[in-house]
C-alpha cells in the first residue's frame, strides 16, 4: 500500500484540478443566468417577505413580525391545519401508491386504507382550517382566494381536454389544416385587454347583445352576465329549491365569474393545442400502424398511445395553465366593475387593491407570499400526482 | 403575483424607504425664480392638451422671469399617482403635478407636497384677497385639507360637476300622455321616479334605438352616490370630526329612493362603458346623471342620434336649494425641489388660474372655470352649448367628496355596497357596514401620521 500511495497522489491531484476548471467555466457559464435570477427573481421574493414583516404603507415603519400574516388568516391554529392538511394530500399519495411498496408491485391494502384514512384527513383539516380562518381572518382575501380556485380549476382541465381534442383533429390529414391552427393560435396573441373589453360587450346584461341573443333563440330569459354575482348553481336550481341556501365555498363560482373562465378557456385553448400538435409530432407513426394491424380502433388508439405519449406535454400545460390561473390578473381587472361588485376579485386583484387603492404595502407583500406559498404547494402536488408519470419517473 | 409585480413593488419599496421627507420653511419672498425650467405631469390628451399647450406657450413667452415650463402628458389619473408614489421622496418628481384631493392626501402621508399656503399669502408672489374672492369658494376651499392642519396641498384650475342630464322632448310626451304632470326638468324626487316610471313603459317617439327604453341608467359609482346623498340633505363625510358619515339618513333617503326605482323596474345598471351616453343619445335613456365635463359628448351623442331636446339640470333633490357634487383634479406642487423651482411652478400656476387663462382653458375643455369672472368672457361659448351655461349657473351650489388618504379604497367599498343595496340588500343595514369600514379605512391611513 505504501508503495502505490505516491504514484496515485499526483493522478488524483491532477483530476481535482482539472474538474476545478470545469467546474470553475461551468460555474462562469451560469452565472449571469444566476444573477439575473437572483436580481429579478429571487431578491424580489425575499424583499416581499421583508416587507410584509414591517409597517409599511407609504413608507417603511416598525418591524410588526408576523401581523399581518395574523390578520390575514384571523387564527393560526386554522392555517395550520388547511396547509397541514394541503401537506397531508402528499402523504396521502404517498401512502398510497409508494410507501410499503418495496420490490413489489403497488402498496399493499393496508397502506392504500392508511393512504385513504389520511386523505379523509386531509379533507376535514382543510375544511376546518378554512372555517377558522374565515371567522376571524381577511375574508376579502380568502374570498379571493376561493375565486381563484374556481377559476384555476374551472378553467385549466376544460382548456386541456378541448385542446387536446382540437389538436387530435387538427393533425389529421385535413384542408385548410395551416389555416385552422392560425384561427386557434389567434385569441392567445389578441392583447387581453382587447379580448376582455369585447367578452364584457358580448357578456352584457343588455338584452341585445350576443349572449342574450342566443339564449333568447333557446327561449331562455336575458342574464346578468358579468353583473350577476349570484352563484351559477342558485340560478341553475334556484327555482327548484327555492328554500335551499347557494352559499359557501360548495356553491360554485357566480355567473360573472364563469364568463371569466370561459375568457381563459377561449384565450389558452388554442395556444395549448398548438404545444399538443408538436407532441404529437413527436409520437412515431408506426405505433398507429402496429396498434391499427392489432385491430385498434381511433378511439382506442387515441386512448391507448396518444394520450399516455403526450403525458409530459399534458403534465407541462397543466403546471403551467394553474400557475397562470393564480397569477391572472389583466383581463379580470378589465372584467369587473362596481355592479360586479367582488364577484371576480381573485387573490392577485386583491392584492392589486390592496398596494395601489389601499397603500398598504406591507399586507400586499404578505398577501403575495401566501399565493406563492399556495401557487408552489400546488405546483409540489401536481409533481407528485403527475409528474413521474409523465415524465417517466 | 407575477415577478414583474414584485420588482415593482420592491423597487417602489426601496425608494420610499429613504429617510422621510421632512419640510422646513421657506422664506419664498427673496427668492429669484429666474430662468427656471419647471415640468408640468398632467393627464390631458387630444384637445385639452392642444389648449394646454397654448397655454404653456403664453405663458413661457410673456412671463418676465424667463421661466420654461414643460407640460408632460403623463398618462391618466392612476398612472400619474402610480408614478408619483414611486418617486416621492426623490428629485425625480415634477415640479407641478395633477392629483385628485385624496391623491394629494396621499402623497402628504409621507410630506410629498409642498404646503401652497405661504406662496398664496406671499406679497411678493400671492394671490390678493380680490383674487381669491373671484374663486368660486367650494373651489377654492376643496384643496384645504383639515386633516393636514389646513395646509393648501393644491389649486384647482378647473373642475366639474355631477348633473341630471335629461330628454326634455320625451317628457313633453309623456306629459301630453297625462302621465306626468310638471314643466322641465323633475326637481323633486317624486317628479323624477314618476317620470322614470313612465318612460321605462313608454318609449320615446323620436328613439333610433330598438330595445326595451330606460327611465333612468345609473352607473355605480362612489360620485353618484354623494351627489344623491347630498340631494337628499346627507354628506358623506364631516369634515369637523373628519370621519365618513355613509349612513347619514340622506344617504340612507337616497339609496332607499334608488333601490325602489329599481325595485319598480324604472332604473337600470349603466353595462357598459359610456353606455348611458349612447342610450340617451339615441333617445332610449330618459334620465342619466353624470359629470357636467360630459357636455360635449352628450352634444355629439344626441346630434348623432335622436336629435332631440335636452338640457342638464340640478339632480331632483329634498333639500330647498339645490346641492352639487363638484369635483376635479387639483395641480399640486411636489416636495423636494429647490425654492427657486418651487417660485417658478407657482407662477405657472398663478398665471394657469388666472381670469385670461381660465376663459381660454374652460373653452377649450368644456370644463368650468374656476373663477367667478370668467364668465363675462364666456357669452358666446354659453350660446354655443346652454346646457354649460345652465351648470354653470349652479355652481355655487356646489361642495366635494372627501379629501382624504385612502378615498380610492373607500371608493370602491361604496361602490361593491351600493351595488349590493340595487340588487336588493337593506340599505340601513349595508350602509351602517359601510361607514364601519370606511372608517376603519381612514384610521389605518391616518395611523401612518403618527
Amino acid at each position: 500500500m505504501s508503495t502505490i500511495t505516491p504514484t496515485r497522489r499526483p493522478t488524483r491531484r491532477r483530476v481535482q484540478a482539472r474538474e476545478r476548471r470545469e467546474w470553475l467555466t461551468a460555474y462562469l457559464f451560469v452565472l449571469p443566468a444566476t444573477l439575473v435570477i437572483a436580481v429579478f427573481g429571487l431578491f424580489p421574493i425575499a424583499y416581499s417577505v421583508y416587507m410584509s414583516l414591517h409597517r409599511w404603507r407609504i413608507r417603511k415603519g416598525d418591524f410588526i413580525g408576523l401581523s399581518n400574516y395574523t390578520s390575514t388568516f384571523g387564527d393560526w391554529w386554522g392555517a395550520a391545519a388547511f396547509f397541514g392538511g394541503l401537506l397531508l394530500i402528499l402523504v396521502a399519495h404517498w401512502l398510497w401508491t409508494d410507501a410499503f411498496r418495496g420490490d413489489r408491485q403497488g402498496a399493499p391494502t393496508y397502506a392504500k386504507a392508511l393512504g385513504a384514512l389520511t386523505l379523509l384527513g386531509a379533507g376535514v383539516a382543510i375544511a376546518l382550517g378554512w372555517g377558522l380562518m374565515m371567522e376571524a381572518g381577511n375574508r376579502v382575501y380568502l374570498n379571493g382566494l376561493v375565486r381563484t380556485v374556481y377559476y384555476g380549476f374551472g378553467s385549466v382541465p376544460i382548456q386541456i381536454a378541448l385542446a387536446l381534442v382540437l389538436a387530435t383533429l387538427l393533425f389529421q390529414k385535413i384542408r385548410g389544416q395551416q389555416l385552422f391552427r392560425m384561427l386557434y393560435f389567434l385569441p392567445y396573441v389578441t392583447p387581453a385587454v382587447a379580448g376582455a373589453a369585447i367578452f364584457r360587450n358580448i357578456f352584457s346584461p343588455r338584452e341585445e347583445r350576443l349572449a342574450n341573443q342566443v339564449l333568447g333563440w333557446v327561449g331562455i330569459e336575458p342574464q346578468r352576465w358579468l353583473f350577476e354575482t349570484r352563484p351559477v348553481s342558485q340560478l341553475l336550481f334556484g327555482g327548484l329549491f327555492p328554500d335551499a341556501s347557494f352559499t359557501g365555498f360548495w356553491a360554485g363560482p357566480s355567473l360573472a365569474l364563469v364568463v371569466v373562465i370561459l375568457f381563459g378557456i377561449w384565450t389558452y385553448t388554442g395556444y395549448n393545442a398548438v404545444i399538443f400538435l408538436a407532441g404529437l409530432g413527436n409520437i412515431a407513426p408506426e405505433l398507429y400502424d402496429a396498434a391499427a394491424i392489432d385491430g385498434a380502433d381511433k378511439r382506442q388508439q387515441f386512448r391507448f398511445i396518444t394520450v399516455p405519449l403526450l403525458a409530459p406535454v399534458t403534465f407541462y400545460l397543466t403546471v403551467l395553465g394553474f400557475i397562470g390561473t393564480f397569477q391572472a390578473f389583466t383581463h379580470l381587472y378589465v372584467m369587473r366593475s362596481g355592479a360586479t361588485r367582488d364577484a371576480v376579485d381573485t387573490a392577485s386583484i386583491v392584492i392589486f387593491d390592496t398596494f395601489y387603492r389601499r397603500n398598504d404595502f406591507s399586507m400586499a407583500a404578505a398577501q403575495s407570499v401566501i399565493l406563492f406559498v399556495i401557487i408552489l404547494i400546488l405546483t409540489l402536488m401536481q409533481n407528485r400526482f403527475f409528474g413521474r408519470r409523465a415524465l417517466g419517473g | 403575483m407575477k415577478i414583474g409585480r414584485f420588482v415593482l413593488a420592491a423597487l417602489l419599496a426601496l425608494l420610499l424607504a429613504s429617510p422621510a421627507m421632512a419640510q422646513e420653511a421657506v422664506d419664498y419672498e427673496n427668492v429669484d425664480p429666474s430662468g427656471q425650467t419647471v415640468t408640468f405631469w398632467h393627464q390631458h390628451s387630444r384637445e385639452r392638451e392642444t389648449a394646454l399647450l397654448e397655454i404653456v406657450e403664453e405663458f413661457n413667452t410673456t412671463n418676465e422671469y424667463g421661466i420654461t415650463v414643460v407640460a408632460e402628458y403623463q398618462g391618466g389619473y392612476d398612472d400619474i399617482f402610480q408614478k408619483m408614489v414611486a418617486l416621492l421622496g426623490t428629485q425625480d418628481t415634477p415640479n407641478i403635478v395633477v392629483a385628485y384631493q385624496n391623491q394629494a392626501a396621499t402623497y402628504q402621508l409621507v410630506d410629498g407636497l409642498v404646503d401652497m399656503t405661504p406662496l398664496v399669502e406671499s406679497e411678493r408672489w400671492g394671490l390678493t384677497q380680490e383674487d381669491i374672492d373671484d374663486f368660486f369658494p367650494g373651489f377654492w376651499q376643496s384643496d384645504i385639507f383639515p386633516s393636514f392642519d389646513n395646509q393648501r396641498l393644491g389649486i384647482a384650475p378647473n373642475r366639474s360637476m355631477e348633473m341630471l342630464y335629461y330628454n326634455q322632448s320625451w317628457l313633453d310626451e309623456l306629459r301630453e300622455q297625462g302621465l306626468i304632470d310638471f314643466e322641465g326638468p323633475p326637481t323633486t324626487p317624486e317628479q323624477f321616479e314618476a317620470a322614470a316610471c313612465a318612460a321605462s313603459e313608454n318609449a320615446f317617439s323620436g328613439a333610433t334605438a330598438t330595445g326595451r327604453p330606460y327611465g333612468y341608467e345609473l352607473s355605480i359609482d362612489a360620485s353618484r352616490f354623494a351627489s344623491w346623498t347630498f340631494a337628499f340633505g346627507g354628506n358623506v363625510y364631516d369634515a369637523e370630526t373628519n370621519r365618513y358619515t355613509l349612513d347619514d339618513p340622506g344617504a340612507i333617503a337616497a339609496m332607499e329612493f334608488l333601490q325602489g326605482l329599481f325595485e319598480k323596474g324604472c332604473a337600470v345598471f349603466v353595462s357598459e362603458q359610456y353606455g348611458d351616453q349612447t342610450n340617451f343619445g339615441a333617445g332610449r335613456t330618459l334620465f342619466t346623471v353624470s359629470s357636467s365635463s360630459g357636455l360635449p359628448f352628450y352634444q355629439s351623442a344626441v346630434e348623432a342620434g335622436a336629435g332631440f331636446e335636452w338640457n342638464v339640470a340640478a339632480i331632483p333633490h329634498t333639500t330647498p336649494e339645490p346641492v352639487m357634487n363638484v369635483y376635479g383634479a387639483s395641480v399640486s406642487l411636489p416636495a423636494g425641489h429647490t425654492p427657486e423651482e418651487t417660485v417658478a411652478a407657482w407662477l405657472f400656476l398663478k398665471y394657469y388660474t388666472g381670469t385670461e387663462a381660465q376663459a381660454a382653458w374652460a373653452t377649450a375643455s368644456q370644463y368650468f372655470p374656476v373663477r367667478e369672472s370668467v364668465a363675462a368672457g364666456l357669452t358666446e361659448f354659453f350660446e354655443s352649448l346652454p346646457p354649460y351655461q345652465t351648470a354653470f349657473e349652479l355652481l355655487d351650489y356646489g361642495i366635494a367628496e372627501p379629501n382624504v388618504p385612502g378615498y380610492d379604497f373607500v371608493r370602491a367599498l361604496i361602490d361593491s355596497e351600493m351595488a349590493a343595496i340595487m340588487d336588493g340588500a337593506d340599505v340601513a343595514e349595508t350602509l351602517t357596514f359601510a361607514n364601519r369600514e370606511a372608517n376603519l379605512i381612514l384610521d389605518d391611513q391616518m395611523a401612518q401620521l403618527d
